[in-house]
């Protein structure tokens, strides 16, 4: 069963096609990555499924219900939930506060608290919920914004560039924590850089190319394309 | 501390547990994130503080008490900025429009109605409703339209200058509303005061001991009010949007609806100053939406701590009370000291006075606990 | 029919003239540099004063507002060092900032200069028209406003200044890693406005009572000039005016001035509600 669906999604800005007659899906239950060379169009999609942009064509159905024309707060509402690249946080509220904020319209006074305390023991900020989160390392960030997203259980989780600017031993634990989550019944949307960490979470990817889907299939079948290394190849000239 | 990965539950199941009693959940809200103060220590001082407002008019006489009420009068619409600006982040330059909306709403209404049957205190919550009703027309028209910023401000400057000057031309015979005649710059006047009904006699809240208290408790009444709604879910989205609109949207939360409720709840507040003025004063005028007086608010905020209600509600009464006694030696000088310290704060306090030394003290005590 | 259509056009011009010059100062201080000069007026203020003081003294007319306006400048240079610097990146403190500096200098002037100024009479005289009479210095004040933005579009597109200027302004960290002394940049732009600000109270200065609140009446029409206009001036703020300016001209015909201005503060509300971005937003969609 297909969680997200879009079809025949098209975008511009200006002269330039960040999507052009998009048809992409996402099945319930499984890590989807999204990949691509820079420009490729990995955000604008991103950003159009969010609701962020408005498309220019094409529809967007989540959970069956065409969103196409719903506002970001209301797909949130509807169990969307997204982490950004650069950490999405309140700087300068606590910790806590940051956890408090993500998850009040669905909890309260004990629940509330209890999934708190489960979601600070998940990222490892036990301990921490009183500093301002704007002092946290760079990686206890990037984890405190997936615990603000994943703490009410989302229906699809939507993550641009987990791991930007982590280690590699960060990057290993945040996979891991993404494939627990998964256990648990998340499905997950990356966009993804990093092809070692895709190989690591990915069950299926997608690689645009030019605001068009260039290929799609399991993390094999990416590897072995032809063609996809080629266009990360012609792209890394320009970068 | 490596993110525990394995042998914790999961974050599914949520353990059922009693829910607390809506009071009890309330009360509770007195403290939190949003505000100042917590623990027996600050509830101590704080019931100090309004023992000894209690016990001062009988150490001092009637119209000493009634100019200090003058001083409470204001205190809700520096609240209410500080709820719009420090708590929603949006820098509103228009809270005098609500005031003098409202003020002239109650003249209009006592002046044609009377003051039988307590009909003042529904006049009262009918023009703290107009003050309400402008401010969610602009407020709509200004976040839904996407307004953000400077914009916010110099649209609600404007809106009041206009205001202002469209108040100050109804000197015409022509320019009523029933029998109360706006009267243009000198305004309007001979509304009557608050008057409770009371069996055996009706009391008349003139500027004097038994208005005084109504205010102290009125100011009270709000200070704790808001505290509890600053640390409700309420506002705690208000500082989310404050700190990251795009981020509080992408949580799930509809911005521009809470910024506007922001700016009603300010609006009214505003509003609530403006008629209880006209009421104490017994008149209002275009003057009272001036620029300059359109700043005051600003600045009382900006002193004290917009962040922070208790910061302002300290803060916005220093501030009256030196400006008070500044204009002894007349008022131009007083206005100038002001926008003096207006500029002063931004520059070297721009989280404000009283809410920097409260902070500076607060970690003094901290140390000294060894927190 | 001639007289009427005359009529019109001369009420249009006056008040797109007077819109134009009253907002360029606020209009490129706020697309350069994101700031809101709440002492705009005070600005417009200075300019008048020292105009009629220069006048008064013997100077012709035309050098006493150029005076007016170099004052201003000068003294916007010197605020911008001062305090204006500081708050750059703290766009809404600094236009809480500009107000306490607008408090001071209205009061001030109160305090200094007392409570009104001798003015300077209208030069020009008048002409007439189909039986009505119209003031030939205001079709003056009009080409000046038309030549005004033609300067400015030379200023920032054909001069070096203009070029650096602009490039500071879109990327300041580029220009100064090519050398530009980018405070240098905005203390000019900031001097430059507030002696455009100095222009206006100097050029109308002829046509009012001088009063330290005077800066006052110019605000509310700049500022919705700028709101409507957005940040660009020439994609923005001038043809906000043009607009605007038939509007405040219909409804001062009907109504009076001030109903000129409650229209256009209304036309301002429902426009940012249709029209997010302003006016130059909306010229400038799609263009990314």
């Amino acid at each position: 069963m297909m969680i997200l669906q879009t079809s025949g999604l098209c975008k511009r800005f200006g002269g330039v096609h960040v999507a052009r007659n998009i048809d992409f899906g996402i099945e319930k239950g499984e890590i989807h990555c999204l990949i691509g060379p820079n420009g490729a169009g990995k955000s604008s999609l991103f950003r159009l499924i969010l609701g962020a942009h408005a498309p220019d064509a094409g529809t967007i159905r989540f959970k069956g219900e065409d969103v196409t024309r719903t506002p970001s707060f209301a797909r949130i509402r509807k169990g969307m939930s997204v982490k950004f690249q650069v950490p999405g946080i309140f700087k300068d509220l606590s910790v806590r506060q940051n956890l408090v904020i993500s998850f009040q319209h669905h909890l309260h006074g004990h629940d509330l608290e209890a999934t708190i305390r489960r979601v600070l023991g998940f990222t490892g900020l036990t301990g921490l919920e009183d500093q301002l989160a704007g002092t946290l390392s760079h990686g206890r960030q990037q984890w405190l914004e997936i615990g603000m997203a994943v703490g009410v259980e989302p229906s699809l989780l939507l993550l641009d560039e987990p791991t930007a600017g982590m280690s590699p031993e960060e990057t290993r634990q945040t996979g891991e924590m993404l494939r627990e989550l998964n256990a648990q019944g998340v499905t997950i949307l990356a966009v993804e850089h990093d092809m070692s960490f895709v190989q690591q979470i990915a069950d299926r990817v997608t690689v645009l190319h030019f605001g068009e889907i260039f290929a799609q299939g399991s993390v094999a079948e990416i590897i072995s394309h032809p063609g996809v290394a080629e266009i990360y190849l012609g792209a890394s000239d320009d970068e | 501390m490596k993110p525990g990965l394995s042998g914790h539950p999961s974050l599914v199941d949520v353990a059922p547990m009693a829910r607390q009693s809506a009071l009890k959940l309330w009360l509770s809200r007195l403290e939190g994130p949003q505000t100042m103060g917590r623990g027996r220590g600050f509830w101590t001082g704080f019931a100090l503080v309004v023992l000894a407002a209690a016990a001062y008019p009988q150490f001092a006489d009637g119209w000493t008490v009634g100019n200090t009420a003058y001083f409470l009068v204001w205190t809700f619409m520096a609240l209410g900025l500080s709820v719009i600006w420090g708590y929603a982040g949006a820098l509103s330059f228009g809270q005098t429009a609500f005031f003098g909306l409202a003020g002239y709403a109650y003249g209009v209404l006592t002046i044609n109605f009377g003051a039988a049957y307590g009909f003042t205190l529904i006049a009262l919550v009918l023009s703290v409703g107009v003050a309400a009703l402008l401010a969610l027309v602009l407020g709509y028209f200004m976040f839904y339209g996407r307004v953000t910023g400077v914009f916010i401000g110099i649209v609600t400057l404007a809106v009041t200058l206009v205001f202002q000057a469209f108040m100050a031309q109804t000197a015409g015979p022509e320019w009523a509303i029933g029998k109360a005649r706006l009267n243009g710059f000198n305004g309007m006047s001979g509304m009557p005061p608050l008057t409770i009904p009371w069996p055996g006699g009706e009391i008349m809240l003139y500027a004097d001991v038994a208005l005084y208290y109504v205010l102290l408790g009125l100011v009270v009444l709000v200070y704790l009010g808001l505290r509890m709604l600053l640390n409700a879910p309420f506002g705690n989205v208000l500082v989310a949007i404050r700190e990251n609109p795009d981020r509080a949207e992408m949580l799930g939360y509809e911005v521009r609806r809470y910024q506007l409720l922001a700016f009603i709840l300010g609006g009214a507040l505003a509003g609530l100053s403006g008629v209880l003025y006209t009421a104490w004063g017994q008149y209002i005028t275009p003057s009272s939406m001036s620029i300059t007086a359109a700043a005051l608010p600003v600045i009382w905020v900006a002193f004290g701590g917009r962040k922070d209600i208790t910061a302002t509600l300290i803060g916005t009464l220093i501030v009256i009370a030196v400006y008070q006694s500044l204009t002894i030696y007349g008022s131009q000088y007083a206005i100038v000291v002001m926008g003096t310290v207006l500029v002063l704060t931004v520059l070297f306090a721009p989280e404000g006075i009283v809410l920097s030394a409260a902070k500076r003290v607060s970690r003094l005590f901290g140390k000294g606990r060894g927190k | 029919m001639f007289a009427t259509a005359f009529s019109f056009l001369y009420q249009f011009g006056d008040a797109f003239a007077f819109l134009v010059i009253a907002s360029m100062g606020l209009a490129i201080i706020f697309g350069m540099m994101g700031v809101i000069n709440l002492a705009h007026g005070e600005f417009i203020t200075c300019g008048a004063y020292v105009t009629a003081t220069l006048a008064q003294k013997g100077l012709p007319l035309p050098l006493a507002i150029l005076g007016g306006a170099a004052c201003a400048g000068i003294i916007g240079m010197i605020l911008e060092i001062t305090i204006i610097r500081r708050l750059y990146h703290r766009p809404l403190d600094s236009i809480v900032a500009t107000w306490g500096i607008s408090m001071i200098a209205t009061q001030g002037v109160l305090i200094v200069l007392g409570s009104t100024m001798q003015g300077v009479g209208t030069p020009l005289g008048s002409f007439s028209v189909g039986g009505y009479s119209y003031s030939t210095y205001r079709l003056v004040l009009m080409a000046i406003a038309v030549l005004l933005l033609l300067g400015l579009y030379l200023l920032f597109y054909h001069t070096r200044f203009g070029v650096i200027a602009r490039a500071t302004i879109q990327l300041p960290r580029m220009a100064r890693a090519t050398g530009v002394d980018t405070s240098r940049i905005y203390t000019l732009t900031f001097g430059l406005g507030a002696a455009l600000a100095g222009l206006a109270g100097g050029l109308y200065a002829p046509t009012m009572t001088l009063v330290p609140t005077m800066g006052s009446t110019f605000i509310v029409e700049s500022f919705v000039t700028v709101v409507i206009g957005g940040g660009d001036i020439f994609m923005g703020a001038a043809p906000a005016a043009a607009i605007l300016a038939v509007i405040r001209a219909g409804m001062t015909a009907w109504q009076g001035q001030l109903f000129g201005q409650i229209g256009l503060l209304l036309t301002v509300i429902v426009v940012i509600r249709l029209m997010p971005g302003g006016l130059s937003g909306w010229l400038l969609r799609g263009r990314k």
